[in-house]
């Protein structure tokens, strides 16, 4: 009986039961593209702050100057606790040296670096390291090198010494030399202009440095500083050492950093540190009141949706009443058309919303997204109870009309 | 059509509203709901881009102005290895004209960098306007004071190396004289700051002997993308003696966010609003559509389509002009509470964005009203009467 007035309720007036439907899968459909990209988002754009450039510098713990990091020490950045938070680094071995281009002569800055070096530890996912990842501002005329004698020189050394892309520089330090092939041209509006960049290996042979390197920057994601945070970790129980050291604070992972690297001392960058920090609590923030927001209308929407749609069907429940019906019965019948409803459009609304959730990664970020297992059965739950919610209210006003007034109209 | 047949339809619009109040209240509570949800995200991703851009000059400067034959020397970070040649300057009143004349909108900041000797040694200085230094520099973290007349910063590397500590008094011999300095604070930034001591422009100058005299200027401008390209050309047009220099790391990463923000903010709403607004219209509709009764009395008692179709459109508009006002009301409100809670500066308040809300508002209640109307019509009044 009870299955054939269900039946019946759905085939008789599809129009009404599809406008229902409609609400709940929307409504759905916002909660569930809400949630998936709500916890992304500040992921994605912490990574997109990344492109600031690194936030730790590493640096030969001498404070006299002159020291050098070891080059062997470079790969257990990549098994450090907070290795998952660094998202690149780069090696630096720097030389004045006489650099010559043709006919003219100036005295320079020779970097030798990683530009993108495949990266394999063991135990640990391969990676790529080098400037390309870690400073994405540069603008290189020409293409990045390749071969252990190509390097890339900074736009204004080019200019002076009057080279383009295809010629020679000569470099000479201490009465050694090395020809570099230049291959591209490199514009940030910064020191990096002035300077010449060549493979690490070869400034290190130039140098007679070999696996030595002298700073490192590293390119972390770090949580905004806070009060706790900002304590000196000389100063620190055991305990408060502990939960320090176990947040991603851009001085706890630069102290991480620092005890895998042998003799050396690590800072964080403050420029690039502190605004960071700022601008992703505030972004953050600005996503949780979206996502209240959100969700609290799409709750709306649903609920009142179904208000409407009950609330004029008490001529219905009126003769339900008159043809001997008990309350039970009768909210039997109303409550199981809702589930019946809430679940498909919950159904329908998570796998609309999935998509919606894709198509704002892939616009904004370029970036696909996992959603969430949990997403799935709190769509379809979240879709009931608020669908549920909407119509108890109705429903029992509705159970306390007298029929005969009803249905007189 | 008669005035009075005019007012009685009228008349007829406002009984309907009124004699069922429990439904109008439902239809304005959720035209209102998503009205002022269209208000809110809108004025909310509309401050956002000018408040994000406010956040992002806090990485500091995005153009830089050195004499013509300088090296550039300026970035953030450790890959500063130091200057290998003759300093040459710009001239601070040139400068200074050239920045009032252009009209630019920007802050400045000047600075001169030079060596001072002390105790058998030299100590690279920079002097600096320590006003300028606090609003374009907000990353220093400072131990100590700002100093006042005749004290000095030092920065961290430096204190360690030298010992030197707030409080501390030292004399440093320029070219041209000596200076008596006290130290008020240790200053650390994790860049090139951390190895220079900061004192005053004009002692530094007086003390050079270099009156005048400027090695670099920082500027912050308030313009992204090509007009901040066009600003770096209107200056070096004005500075023909300098070199102006756009820094790709702060102007093109900040210009590369800000578009993401907007981007993100601009799909955010479109999502809600597509949502929210066909679950509105949908209940609308569920309004409309268990009135085919009524409809069938009207056409029976000798309505004709159009005016049946005006007094539904009528009521929906009215619902909708106040749904959407309350909405705009009630969205402004919370876009307010949002901005003044995340950035700590109030909305802007955006009167245009009223006949947003009400458009959007009439829209959903005569999209939700006109679907079912149609398929109404098409009912014979006699069957609709008979509840078929």
């Amino acid at each position: 009986m009870l299955f054939r007035i269900l039946k019946n309720s759905f085939l008789k007036r599809p129009k009404a039961v599809f406008l229902v439907f409609l609400s709940i899968a929307m409504g759905a459909a916002v909660a569930t593209a809400f949630l998936g990209i709500a916890g992304e988002v500040s992921h994605k754009m912490a990574l997109e702050l990344r492109s600031y450039g690194a936030n730790i510098l590493l640096e030969p713990s001498a404070v006299e100057g002159g020291g050098f990091l070891r080059e062997e020490d470079l790969p257990k950045i990549k098994t450090v606790f907070w290795k998952y938070n660094i998202t690149g680094f780069t090696p630096y071995l720097f030389g004045i040296a006489d650099i010559s281009a043709s006919g003219k002569k100036e005295r320079g800055i020779v970097s030798g670096t990683w530009f993108s070096k495949n990266l394999e530890v063991p135990g640990e996912e391969p990676s790529v390291q080098g400037i390309k990842g870690i400073a994405p501002w540069w603008d290189v005329k020409g293409r990045w090198p390749e071969a252990a004698d190509e390097a890339i020189i900074g736009a204004a050394l080019a200019r002076r010494l009057n080279i383009a892309p295809g010629g020679d520089v000569a470099t000479m330090i201490r009465g050694r030399d090395q020809l570099f092939k230049v291959v591209g041209v490199v514009t940030t509006g910064g020191y990096e202009e002035e300077q010449l960049f060549a493979p690490l290996v070869t400034v290190q042979s130039l140098l007679q440095q070999q696996g030595k390197v002298s700073r490192v920057l590293v390119s972390a994601l770090t949580v905004p500083m806070d009060e706790f945070g900002k304590k000196d970790p000389a100063t620190m129980s055991k305990d408060e050492f502990e939960k320090w050291y176990c947040t991603a604070y851009v001085t706890s992972v630069a102290k991480n950093v620092e005890e895998v690297m042998a003799g050396s001392r690590a800072k964080p960058i403050w420029q690039i540190a502190s605004a960071e920090g700022a601008l992703l609590k505030k972004l953050n923030s600005v996503m949780l009141f979206l996502t209240i927001l959100a969700l609290g209308a799409s709750a709306t929407a649903v609920s009142t949706s179904l208000m409407a749609s009950m609330a004029e069907r008490s001529p219905e429940i009126a003769l339900m009443k008159a043809v001997g019906a008990d309350r039970f019965q009768i909210s039997a019948i109303f409550i199981g058309e809702t589930l019946i409803i809430s679940v498909a459009g919950g159904v329908i609304g998570y796998l609309v919303g999935d998509q919606l959730a894709g198509i704002i990664s892939r616009t904004v970020f370029n970036s696909t997204i996992a959603s969430p297992l949990w997403l799935f059965p709190t769509a379809i739950i979240s879709a009931l109870i608020v669908a549920i919610a909407g119509s108890v209210a109705p429903l029992r006003r509705a159970l306390l009309v007298e029929p005969v007034r009803v249905l007189k109209g | 059509m008669s005035m009075n047949r005019r007012r009685w339809l009228i008349h007829l619009v406002l009984r309907a509203l009124a004699h069922r109040k429990g439904r109008t209240l439902l239809l304005l509570a959720v035209l209102a709901m998503a009205s002022s949800l269209a208000t809110a995200l809108g004025i909310v991703s509309y401050s956002m881009g000018k408040r994000v851009a406010e956040e992002v000059r806090k990485y500091g400067a995005n153009l830089v102005i050195i004499p013509e034959t300088a090296r550039l020397d300026v970035g953030s970070g450790g890959l500063n290895f130091g200057v290998v040649s003759e300093p040459t300057y710009l001239q601070q009143h040139q400068v200074e004209g050239v920045l009032a004349r252009s009209g630019l909108k920007a802050e400045r900041s000047f600075h001169l960098r030079g060596a001072l000797h002390w105790k058998d040694a030299d100590i690279m200085v920079e002097g600096v306007n320590f006003a300028e230094i606090r609003r374009l520099f907000p990353w220093w973290q400072l131990k100590g004071d700002w100093p006042a007349v005749g004290e000095t910063v030092v920065g961290n590397d430096l204190a360690i190396r030298l010992k030197l500590k707030p409080g501390d008094t030292l004399e440093l011999a320029g070219k041209s004289r000596m200076t008596r300095l006290r130290v008020s604070g240790v200053v650390s930034t994790g860049g090139e700051e951390d190895s220079l001591l900061f004192l005053a422009l004009q002692e530094l100058q007086q003390a050079l002997g270099l009156d005048d005299q400027l090695t670099l200027v920082r500027l912050m401008v308030t313009a992204g993308g090509d007009s901040l390209k066009k600003s770096a050309a209107d200056l070096q047009l004005l500075l023909p003696s300098a070199k102006v220099n756009e820094v790709r790391q702060t102007a093109r990463t900040s210009e590369g966010l800000l578009a993401k923000v907007k981007l993100l903010m601009l799909m955010v709403t479109a999502v809600v609003l597509v949502s929210a607004g066909s679950s509105v219209a949908g209940t609308m509709s569920t309004t409309v559509l268990e009135r085919s009764k009524e409809i069938g009395l009207m056409k029976a008692m000798g309505g004709t389509r159009w005016e049946v179709m005006l007094i539904f459109c009528g009521e929906a508009a009215m619902l909708g002009l106040l749904g959407g006002l309350a909405g705009y009301l009630l969205g402004s409100g919370i876009a307010q509470f949002i901005t003044r809670t995340v950035f700590a500066s109030s909305a802007e308040f955006v009167p245009w964005f009223l006949f947003v809300s009400l458009g959007i508002s009439v829209f959903l209640a005569l999209l939700g009203s006109f679907g079912p109307m149609i398929s109404v019509f098409r009912l014979d009044p006699v069957r609709s009467l008979r509840g078929e």
